[in-house]
C-alpha cells in the first residue's frame, strides 16, 4: 500500500515538471511574449505532429534516424568495448594508443562533421560514422576501467579452484565487468543519439534533425518544436529501455 | 565416520594431509621497498590435526596462508604437503578467506558449484555434492539466495561449504569468523568443531580470538610481527567438547594473551619454541 502510494507520488512529481513546462509554454504564447512564428503554441505543434503522422513524413524520418543510430551504435559500441578490453589487458596496446585515444576524445564529435562530409557525403554512411565515433568513446572507457578494476580477490578464488580459462571468462571476468560496461553502453547510446541529431541538423538528406532544419528554413517553427519534443522523448525512452535491459542482465547485487 | 559416497571417489582418498613448513621467509615489496613479512617460519602439522595461529595484526598470518594454499610461490624455504612440494594451488587444499569472497552475481548454489569446475562429474552428481555440502553447513533452503541476501554468518557458511566440497586434505581458514558478532561466532565455532569430527582433513586456522583458538585447536601457534615469525607453540591438552569456563582453560588463555602482549625485542629474531613442541 505504502509502496503504491510512494510510486504514485514519484510518478505525479515527474509529470508535474512536464505539466509546469507545458503551462508556461502555453501562457507565454497566450500573453504574446514571443510572436507565434517564433514560439509556436502547443496546439499548433500537436497539429504538426498529427499532420506528420498522416503524411508518413514523420515515420520516414524517424526510420531513417533510428536505423542509422542502430547501425552506428552497434559498430561503435562493439569496437569500443573490444578496444577498451584490449587496452586494459595489454600494456603495449595501451602505451601505443592511449595518447591518441585521449587526444581525440577531447574533440567534440561535431567538430569532425565538415571533414566527414567531404569524405563520406551526406548520406547514411556519414551519419553512421558520426554515431559510431560518438558511441565508441564511452564504451571504450567503461570497458577499460571495468577490466582494469577487476578485483584481485575474485581471481584468487578462481585460482584456488583452478578454473579453466573459459570458466574464468564466463564466471568471473564477464559478470564482474558487466555492470560498469553496461552503464558505459547506456551512456554511449545517449551520446550517439545527441550526436546524430546534431549531424542531421547541420548536414543531412533525411532524418529527424533534417526535418527540423527544413522546418526552420520554411519558418515552420511548430515542426521544429515538434522535433525537439520527439528528440527528448526518444532519448528518454532509449535510456529507460536500456536500464530495463541492465536490470535483466545484472544478477545479484554489486559487491 | 565420513560421509558415504560410494559412487564418487573423493579426490583426496588415500592421502593423509601432513603439512611441513620449513624455514619459510617472504618479502613483500611496497612501492619498490622490500618489506620482510615472514622470517624462518617452520611448522609441522600432522594429518587430521587442527592448528590455530594467533598473532598481532599485520604479522604475516594471511601471507603465510596464501603461500600454503599456493596463491604465491615467490618465497624462501619450502612447504610440503605429504612430501610433495607445493608449487601452485590444488584442489587438495581449500581456503576460507578473511572476507567470504562469494561472487555477488552467483547464487549460493552456483558459488559452491564453482569449486567443482575441474571435477569430471555430471550435472546431477555435482548438484548432489552441492546439496550435501550446503546441508553440512546448515544452509539447505538457501540454494537460490544471492550473497547480498545472506547474513554475515550465512555467507561465511557458504564459503566453508565451497571450501569443503572437494574434501581437501588441508583446509585453511583465515579469520573466518572475524567479522561476525559474538553470538554467531560461538555458534559457528561449535558447528566447525562438529564438522571437523565428520571431515577428517587437516585444519589450519588463523584467528584474532585466543578463546576461539583454544576451543578448537590441538595446538596454538603464537606469531610475532616485524618480521613475522613463530614465537611459541602451545599444545591444548583439553578433550572435546571443551568448557570455555574451566579454570585450566582460562589459565592457558591468560598465558597466551600475556605472550601476545609481550613487546617483541627490537632487533631480535630469536625463535623460542618449547622443546616438547618441536615435532620432527
Ligand atoms: N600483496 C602485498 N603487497 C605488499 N605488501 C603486502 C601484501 N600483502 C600483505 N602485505 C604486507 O605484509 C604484512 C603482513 O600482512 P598480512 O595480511 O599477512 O597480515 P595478517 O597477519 O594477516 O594481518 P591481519 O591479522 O590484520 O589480517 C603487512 O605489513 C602488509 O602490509
Ligand atoms: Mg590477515
Amino acid at each position: 500500500m505504502l509502496k503504491v502510494l510512494r510510486s504514485l507520488r514519484s510518478i505525479a512529481l515527474s509529470w508535474s515538471g512536464i505539466a509546469t513546462l507545458l503551462l508556461a509554454w502555453w501562457l507565454n504564447t497566450r500573453l504574446g511574449l514571443f510572436p507565434p512564428q517564433v514560439l509556436a503554441p502547443p496546439e499548433r505543434v500537436a497539429a504538426a505532429f498529427v499532420a506528420g503522422v498522416r503524411s508518413g513524413d514523420l515515420a520516414r524520418n524517424l526510420v531513417a534516424s533510428l536505423s542509422v543510430l542502430a547501425a552506428g551504435y552497434v559498430i561503435g559500441a562493439t569496437l569500443g568495448v573490444a578496444f577498451g578490453v584490449a587496452m586494459a589487458r595489454s600494456r603495449t596496446i595501451e602505451s601505443y594508443t592511449s595518447g591518441l585515444f585521449h587526444a581525440i576524445r577531447q574533440v567534440p564529435t561535431i567538430a569532425f562533421i565538415p571533414m566527414l562530409v567531404l569524405m563520406f557525403g551526406i548520406e547514411a554512411t556519414f551519419k553512421i560514422v558520426v554515431v559510431g565515433k560518438a558511441s565508441f568513446y564511452p564504451a571504450a572507457l567503461a570497458a577499460y576501467t571495468a577490466v582494469q578494476g577487476l578485483p584481485r580477490r575474485y581471481f584468487d578464488v578462481a585460482d584456488v579452484y583452478r578454473l579453466s580459462p573459459l570458466a574464468r571468462l564466463r564466471h568471473v571476468i564477464l559478470p564482474a565487468s558487466l555492470p560498469p560496461v553496461l552503464t558505459g553502453l547506456r551512456l554511449s547510446l545517449s551520446r550517439a543519439w545527441v550526436a546524430l541529431v546534431a549531424a542531421e541538423l547541420l548536414v543531412a538528406d533525411r532524418g529527424i534533425g533534417q526535418m527540423m532544419e527544413l522546418g526552420r528554413q520554411t519558418f515552420r517553427l511548430d515542426v521544429v518544436l515538434m522535433g525537439v519534443v520527439l528528440i527528448g522523448a526518444i532519448g528518454f525512452l532509449l535510456d529507460r529501455g536500456f536500464k530495463r535491459v541492465e536490470r535483466l542482465l545484472v544478477r545479484g547485487a554489486p559487491a | 565416520m565420513s560421509r558415504t559416497r560410494p559412487e564418487f571417489e573423493p579426490i583426496t582418498a588415500g592421502r593423509s594431509g601432513a603439512l611441513a613448513i620449513r624455514a619459510v621467509g617472504k618479502t613483500h615489496h611496497i612501492d619498490g621497498q622490500p618489506l620482510e613479512v615472514l622470517r624462518d617460519v617452520s611448522l609441522d602439522i600432522g594429518p587430521g590435526e587442527f592448528v590455530s595461529i594467533v598473532g598481532a595484526s599485520g604479522c604475516g598470518k594471511s601471507t603465510l596462508l596464501r603461500l600454503i594454499v599456493g596463491l604465491d610461490n615467490d618465497y624462501q624455504g619450502e612447504i610440503r604437503l605429504d612430501d610433495r612440494r607445493i608449487l601452485s594451488t590444488s584442489l587438495d587444499r581449500g581456503i576460507v578467506f578473511q572476507d567470504h569472497r562469494l561472487f555477488p552475481w552467483m547464487t549460493v548454489e552456483e558459488n559452491v558449484a564453482v569449486a567443482l569446475d575441474r571435477r569430471p562429474l555430471g550435472r546431477e552428481a555435482k548438484k548432489k555434492l552441492v546439496a550435501e555440502s550446503l546441508a553440512l553447513v546448515n544452509l539447505s533452503g538457501f540454494e537460490g539466495a544471492y550473497p547480498h541476501q545472506l547474513s554475515g554468518g550465512m555467507a561465511q557458511r557458504a564459503a566453508i561449504a565451497r571450501a569443503l566440497i572437494n574434501e581437501p586434505k588441508v583446509l585453511l581458514l583465515d579469520e573466518p569468523f572475524g567479522a561476525l558478532d559474538a553470538l554467531t561466532r560461538l555458534k559457528l565455532q561449535t558447528e566447525l568443531q562438529a564438522l571437523r569430527r565428520r571431515n577428517q582433513g587437516t585444519m589450519l586456522m588463523v584467528t584474532h580470538d585466543v578463546e576461539e583458538a583454544l576451543y578448537l585447536a590441538d595446538r596454538v601457534v603464537i606469531m610475532q610481527g616485524g618480521p613475522g615469525r613463530i614465537a611459541r607453540i602451545v599444545p591444548v591438552p583439553f578433550p572435546h567438547p571443551r568448557d570455555r569456563g574451566s579454570a585450566a582453560f582460562a589459565r592457558l588463555k591468560d598465558e597466551i594473551l600475556a605472550e601476545l602482549m609481550r613487546e617483541p625485542e627490537l632487533g631480535s629474531a630469536q625463535v623460542t619454541i618449547l622443546s616438547q613442541d618441536r615435532r620432527r
